[in-house]
């Protein structure tokens, strides 16, 4: 089983609902987006295209991030999630020059919106998160509570909130091993691609442009 | 006691018009901490999801910048640069306080000297702020006298104005919506619906695009919407009518009309082929009064609702003997006179707007107008069918969309006009994959579109117009807004005075034109959800206004710019504290059209943090002390600010008139109402049941978007192409204001024409430098705003959190520049540069794009707070403050579109 992520770009709006959820799901500090969409132009007017592109941990099947971790925090599960046993992090951020998608985020200290904690934010923030390393977990805790009969990136409740909360459908997940599975039958529909595959690490990410 | 454990609490977002949506707001141990879709919600078209802004409601809940508590102004002094010195007091000495205002107008007469009611209530945001006010509507129905909604917050400028109302006049379309699950081709001119659109909006083209649908987009910058967009067209500012009629051209002349067109539905759906007489009325039977068609089988003049008229006459010219009937029931008699068919009149009035005069104009190339023409044709399909539930409809999948800017101010008429009968040509007007109009306002019942097509003169549908005649006209204005003296197309109802020229008593408050009543300030104004100093064009003129008023009472989330210079602060309790049940799906604004529809329940997910109190306790309060409780309660069980009737033939659960009811008790009653109601009797939920399960559904037939079946069994015709009742309204109105000795309307009345020519609309904005003192030339560019998805509706300024997330939408916190342009200009990016017009200038950050016009600048929403917390950290312009209020700038319904003529150059250090 390796959970993966299809990506139609040709739905998505840049509306950023799922960067919001995402934050809010798992509580990040100010200015830390484990993953959000970024807005590109491309050409000259008038002559112009403009395209939305979620980005976020792309989950490479060979993560630069991990080998590099001194305290081996940066890890990768049989599923293919790649994450970080906050724990055993020494906020070094090795991992973070090695991942080519700028997709770690250093949490130094517990920032708040406001001069204080509002009381949501006391209630949900993650103590263990102070002062180390931070990225997507592919909604793991989500994934994980999937009971028998559920199947992540079928249920909403048990799918990464990015994907679940997307209000243009354009995001997919599944298990790329499964020749069954919703992103395997839409991998097979339109050969979506992926991003940097010149540097062959394989990632669970795909995305569909044409 | 603290509840402990986590719940998931069903409530809606409102917080724009495409909603409401559903969501679940996520509480621990009784602390709101997160926001997600509620899945299991899987009648609501977007799956149950929220947009971006509804991830917001967490913190809108926690903001330590909330006004905490009512406050009392304590410096008497009124002004920018005046503190106003809030001190904290309690509930009853702040509804005391305003109790006893309300009670001097109520024991000294309502209305003032100049006939404007004392009392004024300005609830922003369009049709949000109905699903916000709880119970208050009620207390303004006790009021029981006029009151005046005319004071404006940006209506007519932030919205769609002209499509509101001639969209309503043409087919109950307060708002237009393509048929989007059936659509396969979509013209949009600056139509951003992938920003504006809500959840629904985006999830349909969304869905739309993978299926293969084709949207082009005519926008002078890249919106969200042109880059989603199959192809980008960048067009010149206001000249989208220009392209428009092209397109009307090339379907009339470049195109074998008759085999493009549809026919049958022109001929027996609209007024095509009534006949025009000589003085541009139609020509009528003498006897009957009915307008006359030419019958090609009988070869002769027949009314237009003989019943077996085989083929209309479309085309060509006919010797007839009728009537014509003018402005003020004044008669033309012709023994014989020659009369055409209006589709005739059409086709000459379109003719010389050929697509390479359309190309000068527009800067769009004639080769893409007649592209796109061709694929409308194509795409639309005449001649085919769909099924709906067991009933044949004809299908046309092409839909045109206009955009704000586009359909209001100066040439909104235009562009509605030509767009609505661009649809009606292909027959593409309220049918299946057509363009719909998916709510309304100033017909009623408001709560059904169907219901409300009523057979009015000529074979068209009634429309509750305010009356020109001499007899009836209403001389003197009876809000701030004019609304029944300057527009008769919006009619009188509730909403009326806001859909008007709400700029007016801004513009003419100490300074009235000749011969007018001057606007005075409201002795008492409430105002809430609505920030006029930020969202008004004119800032500086609308803060030297407000500062005149004696008393206002502000329904106050933090501190803004608009309460600033208010008397008294009421912090209502918002989104996740406070009850009201709310109409959800059925057909609703924009492109909420929904296969159910029901009511959900906003309801407190949480303890307040604050001293908030739940709108409906404040209307019940201000009732009590007012002694106004009974004909609260009264209005309450009438189903007024509730949505439903508390009594009916078929059930009773009406309130006990005499005693006050607490907010919970007032929406209990409300839940069993609706339920019943919309179960026909067979299921009552109360509170607690929709405390967990947060809405009701009942299904709703997909053919009741559709208008056609109802216009074919009463037998109606829409009213195009040609506008002989408009033309004739206008010169009413025109001969009615001139008896008063009134001019200053005169522009304004030349927008009533039976067929539309274009006028150089460009040109309007252009002359405001000269208006102003300035020379257009140093004025070379449009500064223009864009909607964000963040920002829109503007409950979200103050949320760090939003400002974190929409700095990922390119160029939302600059000002976006062309950069070959800006190039020109000795800019670069990330620069701080002026954007200045004839009136002032703003500050902003440059941020260079290829999708932009060279001729454009772009602002993205409307922001340069200076009071509001956490938004006046947001260095951005505010194309409102430099946009003059200008009589120039209104059109005949009031609006007037959001552009204004600047300059753009780098700030020198110390600049201030
Ligand atoms: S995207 Fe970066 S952080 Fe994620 S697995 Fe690949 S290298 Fe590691
Ligand atoms: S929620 Fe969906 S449409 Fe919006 S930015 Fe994210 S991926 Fe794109
Ligand atoms: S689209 Fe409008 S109503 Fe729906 S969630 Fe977003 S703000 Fe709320």
């Amino acid at each position: 089983m390796r959970w993966g992520m299809v990506v139609d770009v040709r739905k998505c709006v840049g509306c950023q609902t799922c960067t919001i959820a995402c934050h809010e799901e798992n509580a990040l500090p100010p200015g830390i987006f484990w993953r959000h969409v970024v807005d590109v132009e491309v050409g000259e007017y008038p002559d112009v295209r403009r395209a939305f592109l979620p980005m976020g941990c792309q989950h490479c099947a060979e993560p630069p991030c991990v080998p590099v971790c001194p305290t081996g925090a940066s890890q990768q599960r049989a599923d293919g999630i790649v994450f970080v046993q906050y724990d055993m992090c020494i906020g070094c951020g090795y991992c973070a020059v090695a991942c080519p998608y700028r997709a770690r985020h250093m949490i130094h200290d517990q920032e708040w919106y406001f001069m204080a904690p509002t009381p949501s934010e006391k209630k949900a923030h993650d103590p263990e998160r102070h002062g180390v390393m931070s990225k997507c977990t592919f909604c793991k805790h989500r994934v994980d509570k999937a009971p028998a009969g559920a199947t992540p990136g079928v249920d909403p409740e048990y799918t990464p909130v990015c994907v679940s909360s997307c209000i243009a459908n354009a995001m997919h997940f599944g298990d790329l091993d499964d020749p069954t599975s919703n992103v395997s039958r839409l991998r097979e529909e339109h050969q979506p691609g992926v991003l940097l595959e010149e540097l062959g690490l394989k990632p669970s990410l795909f995305y569909i442009t044409e | 006691m603290t509840p402990t454990g986590t719940r998931k609490v069903p409530t809606y977002c409102y917080q724009c018009v495409a909603g409401p949506d559903l969501l679940n707001v996520v509480v621990e141990d009784g602390v709101a901490v997160k926001v997600e879709p509620n899945f299991g919600v899987t009648e609501h078209p977007a799956g149950g999801r929220p947009c971006v802004r509804a991830y917001g409601l967490v913190q809108k809940l926690y903001n330590p910048n909330r006004v905490k508590s009512p406050m009392k102004r304590t410096n008497p002094q009124k002004g920018r640069e005046h503190d106003p010195g809030w001190v904290a007091i309690t509930w009853d000495e702040a509804l005391d306080l305003l109790a006893d205002k309300l009670r001097t107008i109520r024991d000294a007469g309502f209305v003032d000297e100049n006939g404007y009611p004392k009392l004024a209530v300005t609830f922003g945001a369009g049709g949000t702020a109905p699903a916000y006010l709880g119970g208050f509507p009620a207390f303004l129905s006790a009021w029981g006298a006029p009151l005046d909604q005319g004071i404006g917050s940006g209506q007519g400028m932030k919205c769609v104005h002209s499509e509101h109302l001639y969209g309503e006049f043409w087919h109950r379309a307060f708002t237009v919506a393509p048929d989007m699950p059936t659509t396969t081709y979509v013209l949009s001119f600056g139509n951003n619906g992938d920003v504006s659109g809500g959840v629904i909006g985006v999830w349909r083209h969304a869905e739309a695009r993978g299926r293969g649908a084709r949207w082009i987009q005519f926008e002078p910058h890249m919106s969200v919407t042109a880059a989603t967009a199959a192809r980008w067209v960048p067009i010149r500012p206001k000249t989208d009518a220009a392209v428009l009629y092209a397109i009307l051209n090339g379907v009339l002349h470049e195109h074998a009309w008759r085999r493009v067109c549809d026919v049958a539905y022109l001929s027996r759906m609209t007024n095509a082929p009534y006949l025009v007489g000589p003085n541009g009325y139609y020509l009528r039977d003498a006897a009957t009064r009915k307008p006359l068609v030419w019958d090609e089988k009988r070869a002769a003049a027949v009314a237009f609702d003989t019943p077996d008229v085989e083929a209309y006459a479309l085309e060509g010219e006919f010797t007839v003997a009728g009537i014509e009937i003018g402005p003020d029931e004044q008669m033309i008699e012709h023994a014989s006179t020659t009369a055409r068919p209006s589709f005739q009149l059409l086709r000459d009035h379109v003719k010389p707007y050929t697509p390479e005069w359309a190309a000068k104009v527009s800067d769009v190339p004639a080769a893409t107008i007649r592209e796109v023409t061709r694929e409308y044709l194509e795409h639309a399909r005449v001649g085919a069918t769909v099924e709906v539930e067991g009933v044949t409809l004809p299908l046309r999948p092409v839909a045109i969309l206009l955009g704000k800017s586009v359909n209001n101010g100066w040439g909104g008429y235009e562009c509605c006009w030509a767009r609505t009968l661009l649809a009606a040509l292909v027959g593409a007007l309220e049918v299946p994959g057509g363009i719909l109009g998916t709510t309304i306002r100033l017909n009623r019942p408001s709560s059904n579109r169907l219901e409300s097509v009523r057979p009015g003169p000529d074979g068209f549908m009634a429309q509750p117009l305010n009356p020109t005649s001499k007899k009836d006209w209403q001389a003197r204005p009876t809000s701030r807004s004019a609304h029944k003296t300057l527009v008769p197309l919006v009619s009188d109802g509730s909403w009326s005075g806001a859909l008007s020229p709400a700029q007016l008593p801004w513009l003419f408050m100490g300074d009235p034109p000749p011969k007018w009543p001057e606007p005075t300030p409201p002795e008492v104004w409430i105002v809430g959800r609505s920030n006029p100093a930020i969202s008004c064009w004119d800032s500086d003129l609308v803060m030297s206004k407000l500062k005149r008023f004696p008393f206002v009472a502000a329904f106050a989330y933090t501190q803004d710019e608009t309460n600033w210079f208010s008397d008294l602060l009421l912090p209502d309790a918002t989104d996740l504290e406070s009850y009201q049940l709310f109409r959800v799906g059925a057909t609703k604004y924009v492109e909420s059209y929904w296969e159910h529809q029901g009511v959900a329940l906003r309801q407190p997910v949480a303890d307040s943090p604050f001293d908030t109190k739940d709108l409906t306790d404040v209307g019940t309060e201000l009732s009590r002390r007012l002694g106004l409780l009974e004909r609260y309660n009264e209005a309450l069980n009438r189903g007024v600010a509730l949505g439903v009737p508390l009594k009916t033939a078929q059930y009773d659960v009406s309130l006990d008139a005499s005693t006050p009811h607490t907010s919970a008790e007032i929406w209990d009653r409300a839940c069993r109402a609706a339920t019943l109601a919309l179960s026909k009797g067979r299921e009552e939920r109360d509170l607690a049941w929709f405390s967990e399960h947060g809405v009701y559904l009942v299904p709703f037939s997909r053919l009741n978007w559709y208008l056609h079946p109802e216009m074919l069994r009463k037998g109606l015709r829409y009213e195009l192409p040609y506008q002989e009742r408009l033309k004739r309204i206008g010169a009413e109105l025109r001969a009615r204001l001139h008896e008063q000795d009134i001019h200053w309307w005169d522009t304004q009345l030349d927008e009533y024409q039976a067929l539309p020519p274009w006028k150089d609309f460009p040109e309007i904005w252009v002359d405001i430098a000269r208006r102003h003192g300035k020379k257009p030339e140093d004025y070379p560019l449009w500064l223009l705003t864009s909607r964000s998805m963040q920002y829109s509706w503007g409950s979200q300024v103050s949320l760090p959190l939003m400002a974190d997330v929409a700095r990922h939408v390119r160029g939302h916190f600059g000002i976006m520049l062309n950069a070959k342009m800006a190039a020109l200009h000795g800019i670069d990016e990330g620069d701080e540069i002026w954007v200045e017009s004839p009136i002032g200038r703003q500050k902003g950050t440059a941020m260079l794009r290829a999708g932009v016009r060279p001729d454009v600048v772009v602002a993205i929403g409307q922001f340069a707070h200076w009071a509001t917390p956490v938004a006046e950290d947001i260095q951005m312009p505010n194309l409102n403050a430099l946009e003059p209020i200008d009589l120039s700038l209104i059109d005949a319904t009031g609006s007037g579109s959001d552009l204004v003529r600047v300059k753009v150059y780098r700030t020198r250090h110390g600049d201030r």
